[in-house]
């Protein structure tokens, strides 16, 4: 066994880079993990893993980043030989790969200019999707002639774009960890994503989400406080135990005010999965009053209650009868319909969540409506379901998010932290 | 205690371990710490703080946590009718200071579990069961006791454990618990046992029932927990009943008849119900035009 002090300083720096990797390491834990290794030694590799992981890690996704953290810092001799040739051989084919981009990407017979992440992102890339690039280019390459800088201009903003989104699905494959434990992984993948097998399991998901954010909420309220008035009656039966001597005080508890809401939900082609989600999420909310409304929209509007969104069944048969579902978008009319309505739907005590992608017909006339109903109510809040990262190419977005506040909620896990976000709010 | 000594006492009470789950507790019992064990519902959590308490020779103290646990639950409570009772009874003593400090003594102190853990004479197992149940103040009051192993009683002052307790959380994920309360403690996440180790465990807890039946029903349970369609996954104790329900029937092959009558021993929501019997429906080649209800005519 080799002496403590070597080992000692091996855990310090293994300390530190668990920190980086997130987790919160005090000086106990190390202290710790230094006694164990002094009394089991470090003969058996994964009996002294699962001693160090017991004292650093304290969740299941803990777990996940300190066993990648131990596999890369306790590496064995053999494997250290074999990850340093791995990465010789995958640098010299990133090499080749570089100069076959700096060929490849010409253009008006100059190298085209790419950042050096970007060009590394482009030597990664399948060879199907970099053909599909250099095809791209080669179709608009009559453009250059008549115009050379607006051709530069677009080929370029058409590379970082589909760069961007390449570098983008390399970051979500590279996450390996999420994936060894499915449950962590449906949280922090695209909903539209989902298999119909994966859907039961998203929905109990979401449910035990939601029972969270309440337990969250309630125990909030709980420790709030009291409104500082005596609640006789409580204080009269708990005195009743101690021979009629009012120990305890009881005071009466301040009313909860539930969250009156307007959800207006597209549910045009490929959003229906997504308001079918984001609907099972909010209404699973003990916050949410029983007197919200949601509204269903496409190029119509129309009103559904609480029966025709119980399930999934229900949900996608009532979309399909009432004649919305295929359309396309028009949340110009959807606003319109809202702000006219008699009696009012929206005043300054509504939050009005908007679940939408913001890809609509006749945008103007939609950006005015907005500006109209986030006048009437109290709140406006936007669900868009495209990724953040996709937001800046996007100029729908763009205009929308000017207007009113907009969360992404892309995956359960983004849509879980804009439901407790609105329900504190 | 040695690392094996610690197996070698939970073989005596025919626990079936892996060796991750040894080196876990042998980890919190020579660090001291308390033991965080999460993982779904009937995976065997609550049986590893009854194990400890069994190998170690030690009682067992349970404090099952629920919404609205508080102290006078958890920790003690004053025993109000005999301090009133008192007071009668003394009410012309001319000495009333000593009065009063005889009503908050121990002779007028009720312990709770958590109270009862740390003045015990002899160490015990501490099992402070389905913690996520209980209010975020609760998970904070806690934390004096398992970090300092001591209680503080505003009347009477800070109460230090005679005996340091092995002391047992155990979560169901209902809600996320503190970092507070987290960092003080060692993890264990339990995951539902591989086929290998239901078998086992079949083997130990039901000697009686037939080892060919036992093989069917761990690798039915197994299949059951890979079906994502499937809910409410069964927990370890689910497959015991089932397997005992099945041997009390004189049961000795898992056919798909006899998987539909006891079905209900292993799944316990209609939808479950539902998925499995489209599962093991088999394909209808007789020409009764559905009148046999599936069985086969003999």
């Amino acid at each position: 066994m080799a002496e403590p002090e070597v080992y000692l300083e091996k855990l310090s720096a293994f300390s530190r880079i668990l920190r980086m990797e997130g987790l919160t390491v005090s000086p106990k834990e190390t202290e710790d993990a230094s006694r164990l290794l002094i009394t089991l030694g470090l003969d058996d590799r994964q009996r002294v893993k699962t001693a160090l992981r017991t004292v650093y890690a304290k969740s299941r996704e803990e777990q996940i980043s300190f066993d990648q953290a131990f596999d890369g810092f306790f590496i064995s001799e053999e494997a250290m030989r074999r990850q340093a040739k791995e990465q010789m051989e995958r640098e010299k084919e990133l090499q080749q790969h570089r100069q076959e981009a700096e060929e490849e990407l010409q253009l008006n017979g100059r190298p085209m200019d790419l950042d050096e992440k970007q060009r590394e992102t482009y030597a990664a890339m399948p060879e199907e999707a970099r053909e599909r690039l250099r095809s791209f280019m080669d179709k608009y390459r009559g453009t250059a002639e008549r115009n050379p800088q607006l051709y530069s201009e677009f080929i370029h903003s058409v590379f970082a774009k589909t760069l961007m989104e390449q570098q983008m699905l390399l970051e979500n494959a590279g996450l390996g960890g999420q994936e060894l434990d499915p449950e962590i992984g449906i949280l922090y993948r695209d909903i539209s994503e989902f298999r119909d097998t994966e859907i039961p399991k998203a929905i109990e998901l979401i449910q035990a989400v939601a029972r969270q954010i309440n337990g969250e909420l309630s125990a909030r309220r709980r420790a709030g406080g009291h409104t500082g008035k005596l609640d006789f009656r409580k204080t009269i039966r708990k005195g009743l135990e101690t021979g009629g001597s009012f120990y305890h005080l009881r005071y009466k508890k301040k009313r909860a005010h539930r969250k009156h809401l307007v959800l207006l939900c597209d549910v045009s082609g490929s959003m229906v999965q997504f308001s079918e989600f984001a609907l099972r999420f909010i209404q699973s909310l003990n916050q949410v009053s029983d007197n919200s409304r949601t509204f269903l929209f496409s190029e119509t509007v129309t009103e559904a209650d609480a029966f025709q969104l119980q399930n999934m069944d229900l949900f996608r048969s009532f979309v399909r009868d009432s004649g919305i579902y295929g359309k396309g978008t028009d949340l110009g009319t959807a606003l319109e319909f809202l702000c006219t309505r008699k009696p009012a739907v929206l005043n300054s005590a509504t939050t009005l969540l908007i679940l939408s992608d913001t890809k609509t017909i006749d945008q103007p006339r939609a950006l005015r409506a907005l500006a109209e109903a986030k006048r009437q109510a109290g709140r406006v809040l936007f669900l868009n379901p495209i990724p953040e990262g996709k937001w800046q190419y996007l100029r729908s977005v763009q205009s929308v998010a000017a207007v009113c506040p907009m969360v992404s909620c892309s995956t359960l896990r983004e849509l879980a932290a804009a439901c407790r976000k609105l329900t504190v709010g | 205690m040695t690392y094996e000594e610690l197996k070698a006492k939970m073989d005596d009470c025919h626990y079936i371990y892996d060796e991750t789950l040894a080196t876990i507790l042998y980890v919190s019992l020579q660090l001291g710490r308390p033991l965080l064990i999460e993982g779904a519902a009937g995976v065997g959590k609550t049986e590893v703080a009854k194990v400890m308490a069994s190998a170690l020779g030690r009682d067992l103290v349970r404090l099952q946590c629920y919404e609205g646990l508080d102290e006078s639950k958890a920790l003690y409570e004053w025993n109000y009718q005999k301090q009133l009772l008192s007071i009668q009874v003394n009410m012309n003593a001319q000495d009333r200071d000593s009065l009063t400090k005889s009503l908050f003594s121990d002779e007028y102190l009720l312990e709770r579990p958590l109270l009862q853990s740390i003045r015990s004479e002899k160490p015990v197992v501490l099992l402070i069961d389905e913690i996520d149940k209980a209010d975020e103040e609760f998970e904070a009051f806690l934390l004096e006791l398992l970090s300092e192993m001591q209680v503080t009683i505003p009347e009477i002052g800070t109460i230090k454990a005679k005996s340091i307790p092995f002391v047992v959380l155990t979560s169901n994920r209902a809600r996320p618990l503190s970092e507070a309360l987290r960092r003080r403690c060692a993890y264990l996440y339990i995951e539902y046992p591989d086929m290998e180790k239901e078998l086992a465990i079949l083997r130990a807890k039901l000697p009686h029932v037939d080892d060919r039946l036992c093989a069917h029903v761990a690798l039915a349970v197994q299949k059951l927990r890979a079906n994502d369609i499937i809910l409410k996954k069964p927990s370890i104790a689910e497959t015991l009943d089932w397997a005992a329900a099945l041997d009390a029937l004189g049961i000795r092959e898992l056919t798909p008849d006899a998987l539909r009558q006891t079905a209900g021993f292993v799944l316990k929501n209609n939808e479950d119900l539902d998925a499995m019997d489209l599962d093991t429906e088999e394909p209808h080649t007789c020409t009764c035009g559905g009148s046999c209800g599936g069985h086969h005519h003999g």
